[in-house]
């Protein structure tokens, strides 16, 4: 009972909110100092607005239930979509904000109207200031339904974490010479088709392209066979943060390794990342720069990671 | 930037349309405001928002019609609320003309409740109470869409009708709100400062003036509007329309053209005038002239004795007035006002009276005939009255020959040179005044004493009271009968003496008046002892005067309505208990905590990062002994946190005792496995 009388919420009074307290106060000063009954009348529809505002503003908050869907990828400085699900399990709600409690994270998103059964995905551009992990906790969802006076909130706890990638910005530094022999992937028989050295010869496979097939040796062997060639254009680099490094040092190096990466996995390149404690196998691909963009926000929060581990 | 709903920007403006004319129909607020507002309002309403490059400037420019509103009022020629109504509705003007945002809609409305609050100071008409209601739902539905359009991701449409229907179910209950505070909030005071109405439907109607000329057009019968009300004492429950005449002035000059009066006015202003001595049965009339009555001139039932008492009702509140004495029996409030309210002590019907107080030459003026009285009027009178001598008799006689033999019309000829001519001899159709005036002077012709009478004639029955209509404008003769004073005689076709306006019109006025009526009973006039008695009548019995004894215990509508309270506890307990109680997620979390300290000291603490369910099921899975208890433990946790199940009181300690009792048993098992 104590529970639903007293649920936890926070109540705030809108700036039009506020102006309307004073006009309330005003008129019931004037309804009190002259004894006009319209003066009454109007207080007391004043103050069954008020309370209404707040019956309203409570159903709209109940039976609700929140769910984080996450973002694709944030990355510190800049706006990235977050999504959270919101369902209602029986009446409506209308005029929704939710955010993050306690993080800073800066943004909301915001529903009209969520009907009862069905799971509205609220979409919302959030703001990082600082690469790592950001350790969430609940969802605040606000209404200031029906009328705006008052902004009515409640907290969903919601533990969770999110990881915000380093800021993308320019690389000035350009990245040391592409490391050679075999590293990566770079002689994995699938990355021999380049144009480069020979690499070897071997039988062309069904389905091959006919054009690889070198026809002296073929005829001297009886059978087809393929010349492998490195792929000249394609290198592998293999990037690093130095130990010790640490505050906006640190941030700085790892804004530049992420952009240099991003610069080299577009070029097609393979890139890995020595990181203090950690290594990276080089790799291409979008899959790769994920895995060095994470392994990056991780740098210097290492005690968290084992905590969300 | 989005563009602003359409929708919610009309519905704003409509309803601070509302909020300035509940300022409006007290016609106290300016014509120049008045003009200013509706223009902005109109264009406004046709989407321009011409200040929309200029918000600050604009609003530099009220701050100089701000200084000259203060001169106004410095300077006595603006009363100090109108004035502050007249503001509010320049602020509303260039709001509405600015650029829409939300603090700009915030100001609006907020606006639009200052100038609600000025409407309530300044009128307590029905019409308020209309334009109130039309504020709140035009306000409170563009607010709701405000917020809900706030809420809405930039490019999604606003679900309008969705929210429609909630903010107008939210708005219902808010005036029920409103009239359950209304009827509860106590009151301090005695209900001083209400401003009384204003002539409401248009100007004031029905004036009483010093003569009355022959002539003119007959709207005023057709008029339905109600002009005074009154409470008579004895009541004649079972009379729904009254034939009564209630009487303003008399008078005894006629020139020709117009009637007038000899009697000059008594200058000396009394709060009490005697006309005549009273009688027996006298009847007593409480009447409460309306702001559409517009004249002085005080009214009542045939024939008045004693008037005063008077109150008269101005914009500033009720205040007690004297009356002053003029010609022709006419009494007149000393004080202007919109309205007045007095008592008066009548003569019943048919008793004989004092012709009042008439000097020699009053007298003589009742045979008074004018100069260019046509000869052909003696002689009618001669012939339909013959040698009749007793002047009641050939009153009546000259009163049947006129109803059978004359048209009742309103549709005149306009002013002529000799209306009573062109009355009698050429057209043979009027309206009362001809046919009264035709009487009068008939009746002089032959030496009988008479005068014309003006009032109402009528009375229509509306809940305790009767109504008067100024279409109820009446005239009539009053003969000199020796030894009964003044007799009413009534020359005017009786289906002709009421008002005649359309039945239609006269019920709506009448529907109006009856809902204006419970308005003023129950709201306007509503007072701290009107919430003693609604209280008392929930708790006491109500007394029956003619009962001597007090009936014992509580009356069955204290016991209704204690069952009806019973019943609303009982039905938000039910409601209540029945809900589904909040997850407690903190008994839960520690719920957990504690199993996982038992474990730990019974020497199985969970290892890194694995939870409850993990080490649930690595239980189950090696087929520990605890796994049987702890599992069922695991799911029932997981409910409670996760599952919208929260335990139940003692659940908890259940659980933890029963767990207790399972790793004891698992311990004293291990001892005596040990080698």
């Amino acid at each position: 009972m104590r529970a639903t009388l007293r649920p936890p919420r926070t109540l705030k009074v809108t700036g039009m909110g506020r102006t309307y307290l004073v006009v309330t106060f005003g008129v019931g000063l004037g309804a009190l100092n002259t004894g006009n009954n319209l003066l009454y009348l109007v207080l007391g529809l004043l103050l069954s607005v008020i309370i209404l505002s707040g019956v309203l503003s409570e159903r709209c908050l109940r039976d609700l239930s929140v769910r984080r869907v996450g973002s694709e990828g944030a990355f510190a400085g800049e706006p990235f979509a977050f999504r959270w699900a919101l369902t209602r399990r029986k009446g409506h709600a209308f005029a929704l904000t939710l955010s993050e409690v306690d993080v800073p994270l800066t943004g909301e998103g915001g529903v009209g109207y969520l009907p009862a059964g069905l799971e509205h995905v609220v979409r919302a551009d959030l703001t990082a200031p600082r690469r790592g992990p950001v350790k969430l906790v609940g969802v605040r969802v606000t209404t200031t339904w029906p009328l705006g006076l008052f902004a009515k909130t409640r907290v969903f706890p919601l533990p969770g974490t999110l990881l915000v990638y380093p800021r993308r910005g320019f690389a000035c530094a350009t990245p040391e010479d592409a490391a050679t022999g075999h590293v990566g992937e770079a002689h994995h028989p699938h990355r021999l088709d380049g144009t480069g050295d020979l690499a070897g010869l071997r039988e062309l496979a069904e389905g091959e392209d006919s054009r690889r097939v070198h026809w002296l040796k073929s005829a001297s062997a009886g059978k087809l066979i393929k010349v492998e060639r490195e792929r000249e254009e394609r290198r592998t680099y293999v990037l690093e943060v130095r130990p010790g490094l640490a505050g906006e040092a640190l941030e700085r190096r790892c804004e530049e390794v992420a952009e240099q990466a991003h610069r080299l996995l577009e070029a097609g390149h393979e890139v890995g990342l020595e990181l203090p404690g950690q290594r990276l196998r080089p790799g291409a691909g979008s899959g790769q720069e994920r895995l060095l963009l994470r392994a990056l926000a991780w740098v210097g929060f290492e005690e968290q990671r084992e905590e969300a581990a | 930037m989005r563009r602003p709903l359409r929708l919610r920007l009309v519905l704003r403006d409509l309803s601070t349309a509302a909020a300035f004319a509940s300022m409006a129909i007290s016609s106290q607020v300016p014509v120049w405001a008045l003009v200013l507002f509706a223009l902005a309002l109109i264009v406004a309403l046709t989407g321009r928002r011409p200040l929309a490059r200029a918000p600050r400037l604009t609003a530099l420019l009220l701050l100089p019609v701000a200084g000259a509103l203060y001169l106004l009022v410095a300077s006595g020629r603006m009363d100090l609320v109108v004035a502050a109504c007249s503001f509010a509705g320049i602020v509303a003007a260039q709001r509405l003309l600015s650029e829409s945002s939300a603090a700009t809609d915030g100001q609006v409305l907020l606006v639009g409740l200052l100038m609600i609050a000025g409407g309530a100071a300044l009128s307590g008409e029905l019409v308020f109470a209309m334009c109130l209601l039309a504020f709140a739902v035009l306000a409170s539905l563009s607010l709701g869409l405000a917020v809900v359009e706030a809420a809405v991701p930039p490019g999604e449409p606003v679900p309008v009708r969705a929210v429609m229907r909630p903010l107008a179910r939210g708005t219902l209950l808010a005036v029920v709100g409103a009239v359950l505070f209304f009827v509860f909030i106590p009151r301090l005071n005695w209900n001083m400062g209400v401003r009384r109405a204003t002539p409401g439907l248009g100007t004031a109607t029905s004036g009483f003036s010093d003569t009355v000329r022959l002539g003119g057009s007959g709207t005023l019968k057709s008029n339905p509007r109600v002009v005074l009300r009154a409470r008579l004492t004895p009541d004649p429950v079972s009379t729904e329309h009254l034939s009564a005449y209630w009487v303003g002035r008399t008078y005894d000059t006629f020139d020709g053209q117009e009637w007038s009066t000899i009697g000059a006015a008594n200058r000396r202003h009394r709060t009490r005038v005697t006309l005549r001595p009273g009688a027996d049965k006298q009847v007593y009339q409480r009447i409460e002239l309306l702001p559409a009555y517009g004249s002085r001139t005080l009214i009542a039932l045939e024939t008045p004795a004693k008037l005063g008492n008077a109150l008269t009702h101005t914009p500033t509140g009720d205040r007690r007035t004297r009356l002053q004495e003029l010609g022709g029996d006419e009494l007149r409030f000393v004080d202007d006002g919109l309205g007045y309210s007095y008592e008066v002590y009548s003569l019943p019907p048919g008793t004989d009276t004092d012709p009042g107080r008439m000097n020699e030459t009053e007298m003589a003026q009742l045979l008074a005939l004018p100069e260019n009285l046509d000869p052909r009027v003696e002689q009618l009178a001669r012939r339909v009255v013959g040698d009749e001598q007793d002047p009641l008799a050939a009153a009546q006689k000259l009163s049947a020959w006129l109803q059978r033999e004359y048209q009742y019309t309103l549709e005149l000829s306009g002013d002529l040179a000799d209306p009573l001519e062109d009355f009698l001899f050429v057209r043979k159709a009027g309206h009362c005044e001809h046919f009264a005036t035709a009487l009068t002077l008939l009746l002089r012709t032959l030496g009988f004493e008479a005068r014309l009478a003006t009032g109402f004639f009528g009375g229509e029955r509306v809940g305790d009271e009767y109504i008067v209509r100024a279409g109820d404008a009446h005239a009539w003769t009053h003969v000199l009968v020796p030894g009964r004073g003044f007799v009413t005689v009534d020359a005017t076709p009786p289906a002709f003496r009421a008002n005649q306006s359309l039945q239609i019109l006269e019920s709506l006025v009448s529907f109006y008046e009856a809902i204006e009526g419970i308005w003023r009973t129950s709201v306007v006039d509503y007072s701290f002892r009107d919430q003693i008695d609604f209280m008392r009548g929930l708790s006491r019995p109500p007394r029956d005067p003619s009962s001597p004894e007090r009936p014992s215990g509580p009356p069955a509508r204290a016991w209704w309505t204690a069952g009806l309270v019973a019943l609303g506890v009982y039905g938000l307990v039910r409601y209540l208990s029945r809900r589904p109680r909040r997850p407690s997620m903190g008994e839960a979390t520690r719920l957990v905590d504690a199993v996982e300290r038992q474990l730990t000291r019974a020497g199985l603490p969970p290892r890194d990062g694995e939870t409850l369910e993990d080490v649930s099921a690595r239980f189950t899975r090696d087929a520990h002994p605890l796994g049987p208890t702890l599992a069922p433990l695991t799911r029932r946790y997981l409910e409670a946190r996760f599952g919208q199940r929260p335990l139940e009181s003692g659940e908890r300690a259940r659980m933890l005792e029963d767990l207790r009792r399972a790793l004891d048993t698992w311990r004293q098992g291990s001892r005596s496995n040990a080698p």
